[in-house]
């Protein structure tokens, strides 16, 4: 397989996983906004810091209302931080690729894409937003489903699958991270609203059903932290993440130094303590996850992408 | 729907399936008869499933500047043009005579040059043509042919006389097109194929398989060597048939970032298994493009290096560099005498008569009969910067008349050839409208030639203009077997 096509395929998974999870993002908080009272001093900004985008909506010099950072977070055309940006990056990656994939896959994400470029704008000023939301998350489903039902177990698969299980887990640990700066600002106030958060946190990855089923029915911050970090067995945890990308790299060759990368990651998952909560010791090791993230897309990338010049 | 001589309009040109008395050829006569026998409103239907198909097959050409939008759907139309196979047998023997021929020539300039001493073709011509690249002289590719693919345009005069309007001897385009015509119609027209013995032409990515094998180098593993196909990129307006080619043939499809030269002069593939050989690259992008350290310095298409591989025979580029110079349409007006030349045979399929311009004589005949001619620079394709003189204005014929005197070696005339027509659905009715037939040849250790080819038709009323990205269409052609 090409350097460039495994290239192209792999932030194909990338930008997928990353648009359904900006529409997840967004939807529940929104929901969330409408439970919480003001003075608990959650604002919209955080959705911007939340995808890692505070330098950019600074320079852009936009205020912090509702509007300008959806628009920011859905719609913005030029910037890389939007759901249609994600779009946009995800259709030019299937159509530099639809040699390798279904035909249907290029269908459904340009349809998609042309789709939310029409939408999205309405989203932002708060126009049947849920709904729109709701159908950006399905149809992203829809494509993932077609990949995963129809395209062979092959090279394309893995970085595919590989690129998915990078950019959600570094998802997950963003929306972990976001809940944990409430209770580091608003101790009190979080108590009394912090199961409310809690479930949303939860989800946002559509992760409440199965956190009761299998975990406890009781909503607590630390065990749902802990379920999202390390449940073996819902597909959105970060412990279930690198199990899908530890087995992505054992099916491509060379592919020792992503799994030492990989390592690193896993070794941050420590059991979460119910004693004690630290707002900062989460955020820190949430840090330290996105960081060793990053790690392991600079060992694919060296590993698979780049290729140095010369026989 | 009744294509007779009441609702056919009877045309001065010559129609390939029906004749003066409104009477369908013989080789066309289940053909007619079968539409004969729709309605108008079946026919239309038909035409609806054609293009339905077409849009859900993918079939699509790019069309340059139209923003994110760039995909068009193939225009095809439902009726077939069609083509005895006793006719075609004569055709197809003459463009292999010509593409053998040209090679020879080709092989012959960039060595000997006995043709150029010889005087049977000026050497001024040859070397005044930025087609004639000195970084190909004194090397010959395998087999001697540097043209490995040829799409010569094939044109019908009013007296039915087949001619070769122009020989495409760079990276000629449509074949995909011409499976594709053949799958959609086979679709929606199955029981016509029960009637007709129509020649084959799915073969094709199997002989352009084969071809390619026969041309990598001699070192290459011989049983299989490692063919890719290289393009420009997916905003290439052939992106569609460079991906349909690499895709039918089983081979990748790389860009030239995907390719790299090696110091040891070998080209190589960047894959997730590290570097690996190739052997024969179908080059789909143009030779000042090729190699930024021999042409363009500033080309991101090409591959630094590679003509330095190509010349140390570690890697074959089909078609060979420096091919066009044989594409050119002066050297064009050449072809009869360069057949006879390392044949000692007559072309057996005639040119279309032209006029040099650089020629005085035939430059002062150009410019007095200008309004009645066709008038081509000599290097470019795709139908840009010609005029059609009875189409264009008296202003456009000053304006060319200024570009003759100026640039006389770049132009040649023609006259305006009465293209010949086939009936076309136009809107509610069949229409007869100008058509051309692109064949495709390929020469390795030996030569092929498509059943047929790619027939364009100029959809607009009276037009002589068939490219696609000029507004035209295309048919699907077919080669009846005598006796069906």
């Amino acid at each position: 397989m090409l350097s460039r096509a495994a290239q192209r395929v792999y932030w194909t998974g990338r930008y997928l996983e990353r648009a359904e999870n900006t529409a997840r993002i967004v939807q529940q908080y929104s929901q969330l906004l409408l439970d919480l009272p003001e003075e608990v001093g959650v604002g919209w900004f955080e959705l911007v810091r939340i995808v890692g985008a505070t330098d950019a909506y600074r320079a852009s010099g936009k205020p912090d209302t509702e509007t300008d950072i959806l628009e920011f977070l859905l719609a913005d055309a030029e910037g890389s931080s939007s759901l249609v940006y994600a779009l946009r990056m995800a259709r030019e990656n299937v159509r530099n690729t639809r040699d390798l994939l279904p035909h249907e896959a290029w269908e459904s994400v340009n349809e998609l894409y042309q789709e939310a470029r029409r939408s999205l704008g309405p989203a932002a000023k708060n126009e049947d937003r849920f709904e729109i939301l709701s159908e950006c998350i399905g149809d992203c489903q829809k494509i993932t489903g077609i990949l995963t039902g129809t395209l062979s177990h092959h090279s394309p698969y893995h970085f595919l699958s590989l690129g998915q299980s990078i950019e959600r887990a570094d998802m997950t640990s963003r929306i972990i991270d976001v809940a944990t700066a409430y209770i580091q600002h608003n101790e009190r106030l979080v108590r009394r609203y912090g199961s409310s958060l809690w479930t949303n946190v939860l989800k946002s990855v559509s992760g409440f059903q199965m956190y009761r089923q299998y975990c406890q029915p009781q909503v607590q911050g630390y065990r749902v932290i802990d379920f999202l970090l390390r449940d073996r067995a819902f597909p959105r945890s970060i412990a279930f993440c690198l199990d899908n990308a530890r087995s992505s790299c054992a099916a491509l060759p060379r592919c020792r130094d992503t799994g030492t990368a990989l390592d690193k990651v896993e070794g941050l998952l420590q059991p979460i303590p119910a004693d004690r909560l630290s707002a900062a010791e989460v955020s820190t090791l949430m840090d330290n996850v996105q960081k060793c993230l990053g790690d392991v897309h600079q060992a694919v990338t060296a590993t698979w992408f780049l290729l140095e010049d010369g026989a | 729907m009744q294509l007779g001589p009441d609702t056919y309009s009877a045309t001065d040109f010559y129609d390939e399936l029906i004749d003066r008395d409104g009477k369908p050829r013989p080789h066309a006569a289940k053909l007619v008869e079968y539409f004969n026998s729709m309605q108008a409103e079946e026919l239309i239907a038909r035409q609806h499933a054609v293009d339905r198909t077409i849009v859900d097959m993918g079939i699509s050409f790019t069309v340059y500047s139209e923003g994110d939008n760039i995909d068009r759907a193939w225009p095809l139309d439902i009726i077939p043009r069609a083509m005895p196979g006793d006719e075609w047998d004569r055709i197809e023997d003459g463009l292999v005579q010509r593409v053998r021929a040209l090679n020879l020539f080709i092989d012959d300039l960039y060595n000997d040059r006995r043709i150029l001493k010889d005087k049977v073709v000026p050497a001024e011509i040859i070397d005044s043509s930025r087609n004639y690249l000195q970084a190909c002289r004194g090397f010959s590719p395998r087999h001697g042919v540097w043209a490995n693919i040829c799409g010569s345009d094939l044109v019908r005069g009013g007296d039915g006389t087949v001619y070769v309007l122009e020989d495409n001897l760079r990276v000629p385009s449509g074949v995909s097109y011409m499976l594709e015509n053949r799958n959609v119609i086979k679709r929606v027209f199955p029981s016509l194929f029960l009637d007709h013995r129509v020649r084959q032409v799915s073969e094709y990515p199997t002989a352009l398989s084969g071809m390619l094998q026969s041309i990598a180098p001699a070192a290459a593993p011989g049983d299989k060597p490692e063919i890719v196909v290289l393009t420009p990129g997916v905003y290439n307006s052939a992106y569609f048939e460079h991906s349909y080619l690499a895709r039918t043939m089983g081979v990748e499809l790389v860009e030239g970032g995907d390719l790299v030269v090696g110091d040891d002069d070998c080209a190589y593939l960047r894959s997730i298994d590290g570097l690996t050989r190739v052997d024969t690259i179908y080059r789909r992008i143009d030779d000042v493009f090729l190699d930024p350290e021999t042409f363009r310095p500033d080309s991101m298409l090409g591959v630094p290096g590679l003509m330095r591989a190509w010349r140390a025979g570690n890697v074959s580029l089909a078609n060979a560099p420096g091919s066009g110079v044989a594409d050119d349409k002066v050297v064009y007006s050449y072809v009869p005498d360069i057949i006879r030349y390392y044949l000692q045979e007559d072309a057996i399929i005639p040119n279309v008569p032209t006029w040099r311009c650089s020629d005085p004589k035939h430059l002062d005949h150009v410019l007095a009969k200008l309004p009645e001619l066709v008038v081509k620079p000599a290097n470019e394709s795709g139908g840009y910067g010609m005029l059609v003189g009875p189409h264009a204005t008296s202003r456009e014929h000053e304006q060319f008349r200024a570009l003759l005197k100026q640039d006389p070696r770049n132009y040649i005339a023609q006259p305006t050839l009465d293209l010949s027509t086939v009936p076309t659905l136009c809107g509610e009715s069949l229409e007869p409208r100008h058509v051309d037939l692109r064949p495709f040849i390929l020469q390795g250790d030996s030569v092929a030639v498509t059943a047929g080819g790619l027939t364009r038709v100029a959809l607009r009323k009276g037009s002589l203009v068939v490219n696609s990205s000029q507004g035209g269409g295309s048919k699907d052609t077919w080669i009846i077997e005598a006796g069906t």
